[in-house]
């Protein structure tokens, strides 16, 4: 026990500026959202007009939760908690593969294993951080809606609630650590269990039964399969209820016991998956730094494109429903068109154009990432290998920007696509001021074009995102990371809680994003678009500049 | 080697890393078509100095050519006449050996089919493995073989034998004949004197960022000083020659150390009728090394 306090201490303070910015991120956005709705809801009547909006509208269902009544807790924890326990999956399963199968990868794991401590040590020193960090992390969420002036039995529920999944998720990359033969695989595949948890809870929620006032929504049984589901079940602010939360507690309990004996029996770097053997000699485009920066990029682009064209036919295929289900009721259409102000949009428009929103701060992420990993090659020294060779430094960089950018394009592209597609199979709208596109709107042809249109609407501002992480790994290489997803990360919560937040205009104007325009919703307008782009060309210009009069290294 | 064309020229090299001075004011000259050993212990500034030559970081002060040319401006023209090889050798873990191999050469203008295969054959490389799976010996092969594989006029390598068992560094070796034969110049870094002194015709010693020695093998051995083992038949006649350096007397026996100019002088001395047995070592590599680093006689 000794070695593992030991261990403890060891892997805590390698991890406590990552942990910590996780947690206290994680519960300012606590406090954000329930400082906003004290500010922005404070009345009952308007809590409950959004609520009988997302009530009555799978796609709201399927991207929040359920709600749970006009309680201006209840309403926070509806608006936040999907969101949250996503990042507390993520914030889990990274903390538990860094210090698993990534060090036994790197040969740390040997180091350590070669002194005299128990073989399962190690992880049950990670189990035990894991358990720490995310107890912290539910006193942290719990004390942001205390703050944002919520009742305290409800917030520290709610913190339990958020804490508790992210217990589920350490479990959970546990056992997938002990699978996968790699760091990157385990991170990967324990990832995409938090996105699943995601979106199980999503249809479930999406097809949920709501109450004859509109009030709150019974989830449909799918979300019973999703520990993001379980943890909603918990209604803090309401009728709350804790047993969910030790289910989850349990569970992972149970996933402990059996990971813990299995890390102890097994080899140092054996797992279940074994590491596929590959080509002998380079295939088409093996010889080119273009075919390299593509192939170091594909596995993970693939993944944005898909997360995009998921969003992308949700907008097509739930935006025509939300607009007859607000259509087959007048008075959350005269709600509706109170809240939207004079000139009524289409609410299916204005739903999609909400989602390709999202899908274009995607576009932008699989782009910053393909820079960022510019900065990873550097940082490990193989570019240091590439450029010993024939090459320019501007034509690697142009290989890796080249990649980033078409990464962009196809992510943007799959959102519009999707979108596109999937308002072709679904029910014609209904003419009417509210519902559906204009009136006399245009046939389906014209429809898949404006919806890809309206996904690639979002290029220029995810381009300049990417730019300026260009931009900051040829000036500010060790400073790249933060610079890379920091501005990513505002301009998401910006686009996302802008409004929400009531910020400022000129706060709000910071984000790339908000130049785009809103298609389908508004016009396409050129001139803002034109201006990013010509940013994106100086931008990218100036740090092909700097990366040539800087020098190289770790 | 006076009279050929120096293939690496570096003078009065600087390079500042914030406050610390990993260069200062190096020179270096490696003579076309010879196998140059650099040698120093770790944080010398030999990788510092080979990323310098490889235009990869810009010196604070002071010139370098390589090939003629200066690497900071024209790194493309360097590159495409020098085949690298890194002290940490760090590569896609996602790609086979076989795949960096051909990328690394590719982007070279291509391997040699035949020679690749050879050398993976010799240097025992499974190349459909994914680089995740190689060892460090392994991956070390992977980069020798990507810059054996072809030909080049100067190879730069960083501690090129860290991680091979003694088999694949006599394949190693191998390697660097061959290229000496065709009339390439290498430049290799090291720590480990037995390999320099078997491999290479000139050497550069630095110490903290600055050539302590340099020179060939045979006019640095000359510098140094023969170490002196005789034993006399009676005990009591032991003598020492005048003027020698560290001498030691047990019963009959005298050790000392004799500077190359004081020899003739030694030896006279010694040739005498109770002398019973004279060893003398040459010079070691390691004794010079020694002098610069382990503070012994200055």
């Amino acid at each position: 026990m000794a070695s593992v306090l030991r261990l403890l201490r060891a892997q805590a303070r390698r991890d406590r500026w990552q942990l910590l910015a996780w947690i206290a991120g994680i519960g300012l956005l606590g406090l954000a959202i329930a400082g906003a709705t004290a500010s922005q809801f404070g009345s009952e009547a308007g809590r409950a007009a959004i609520v009988a909006v997302a009530a009555g509208s799978p796609a709201f269902l399927f991207l929040r939760g359920v709600p749970d009544g006009y309680d201006a807790g209840a309403f926070v924890f509806f608006n936040g908690f999907s969101f949250t326990a996503v990042l507390t999956g993520l914030m889990s399963t990274f903390l538990v593969v860094r210090h698993s199968r990534a060090d036994e990868e790197s040969g740390r794991a040997e180091l350590v294993g070669a002194a005299p401590v128990p073989r399962s040590a190690p992880l049950a020193a990670t189990l035990l951080l894991g358990l720490l960090a995310n107890l912290l992390l539910a006193a942290a969420v719990a004390l942001g809606y205390l703050a944002g002036g919520l009742p305290a039995g409800g917030s520290g529920l709610a913190g339990l609630a958020v804490g508790s999944v992210g217990l589920f998720f350490v479990g959970a990359a546990a056992l997938v650590a002990q699978l996968m033969p790699s760091g990157h695989a385990a991170n990967g595949t324990a990832a995409a269990l938090v996105g699943l948890a995601y979106l199980v809870r999503g249809t479930g929620d999406a097809f949920g039964t709501p109450d004859a006032t509109l009030s709150r929504v019974e989830p449909a049984w799918p979300s019973w399969f999703s520990p993001i589901g379980w943890g909603q079940l918990t209604r803090p602010f309401t009728e709350a209820d804790p047993v969910p939360l030790l289910v989850l507690v349990g569970v992972a309990v149970l996933l402990a016991a059996v990971v813990l004996p299995v890390r102890g029996r097994r080899d140092l770097g054996a797992s279940l998956l074994a590491e596929r053997a590959g080509r002998p000699a380079a295939g088409f485009g093996g010889r080119s730094l273009l075919g390299l920066a593509w192939r170091l990029q594909r596995s993970t682009l693939a993944g944005w494109a898909v997360a995009a064209a998921v969003l992308g036919l949700l907008s097509g295929a739930l935006g025509p429903v939300l607009a007859d289900a607000v259509a087959g009721n007048p008075s959350l259409a005269e709600l509706i068109a109170r809240l939207a102000g004079g000139s009524a949009p289409a609410i299916a428009d204005v739903f999609i154009a909400a989602l390709l929103g999202i899908t274009g701060v995607l576009a932008a992420a699989a782009g910053v990432q393909a820079v960022l990993r510019l900065r990873a090659e550097e940082e490990a020294g193989r570019l240091e290998l590439l450029l010993a060779l024939p090459r320019s430094r501007p034509r690697w960089f142009g290989a890796g920007l080249s990649v980033a950018a078409f990464s962009v394009l196809a992510v943007t592209l799959a959102a519009g696509l999707a979108a596109g597609t999937a308002s072709l199979f679904a029910d014609a709208p209904a003419a009417g001021p509210l519902t559906g596109t204009a009136a006399g709107g245009p046939d389906s042809a014209d429809r898949f074009w404006l919806l890809v249109a309206s996904a690639l609407a979002h290029l220029p501002a995810a381009l300049v995102m990417v730019a300026l992480a260009a931009l900051a790994f040829a000036a500010l290489p060790r400073l790249a990371v933060a610079l890379g997803w920091g501005p990513l990360v505002l301009a998401l919560v910006l686009g996302q809680f802008g409004g929400l937040l009531n910020l400022p205009e000129w706060a709000q104007d910071l984000s790339p994003f908000h130049h785009s325009s809103a298609m389908p919703v508004e016009d396409f307008a050129a001139a803002p678009a034109l201006t990013m782009l010509a940013a994106v060309v100086v931008l990218a210009l100036a740090a092909t500049f700097m990366l040539r009069h800087r020098d190289l290294g770790a | 080697m006076v009279g050929q064309a120096a293939v690496v020229e570096a003078s009065g090299l600087v390079k500042s890393f914030g406050r610390t001075r990993a260069l200062d004011g190096l020179d270096l000259s490696v003579a076309e078509g010879e196998v140059h050993g650099f040698l120093g212990p770790n944080g010398a500034g030999k990788s510092t100095t080979l990323r310098v030559l490889l235009g990869l970081i810009r010196p604070t002060a002071g010139g370098v050519r390589v090939l003629g040319r200066d690497p900071w401006t024209e790194p493309v023209a360097v590159h495409r006449d020098i085949a690298y090889v890194p002290g940490d050798v760090n590569l896609w873990p996602n790609l086979t050996g076989g795949e960096v191999v051909d990328l690394l050469t590719g982007l070279r203008g291509g391997a040699d089919a035949g020679l690749r295969e050879r050398l993976l054959a010799e240097f025992e490389l499974d190349p459909a493995r994914k680089v995740r799976t190689y060892s460090k010996g392994n991956r070390q092969k992977v980069a020798l073989v990507a810059a054996f594989a072809r030909r080049a006029r100067l190879y730069l390598l960083d501690e090129p034998s860290a991680g091979l068992d003694p088999l694949m560094d006599a394949v190693f070796r191998a390697q660097i004949r061959r290229v000496r034969d065709e009339g390439s110049t290498v430049l290799i870094s090291s720590h480990i004197l037995s390999e320099v002194e078997q491999l290479c015709s000139a050497v550069t010693i630095i110490r903290a960022g600055r050539a302590v020695e340099s020179g060939s093998l045979e006019a640095l051995r000359h510098l140094r000083r023969t170490h002196f083992r005789v034993t006399f038949t009676d005990p009591g006649a032991a003598v020492l020659p005048a003027g020698v350096h560290d001498a030691r007397r047990e019963n009959g026996t005298v050790e000392f150390d004799a500077d190359a100019s004081q020899l003739p002088g030694v030896l006279a001395q010694l040739a005498r009728p109770d002398v019973a047995s004279v060893e003398a070592a040459p010079p070691s590599l390691e004794s010079l090394f020694l002098r610069h680093y382990g503070g012994g006689d200055r």
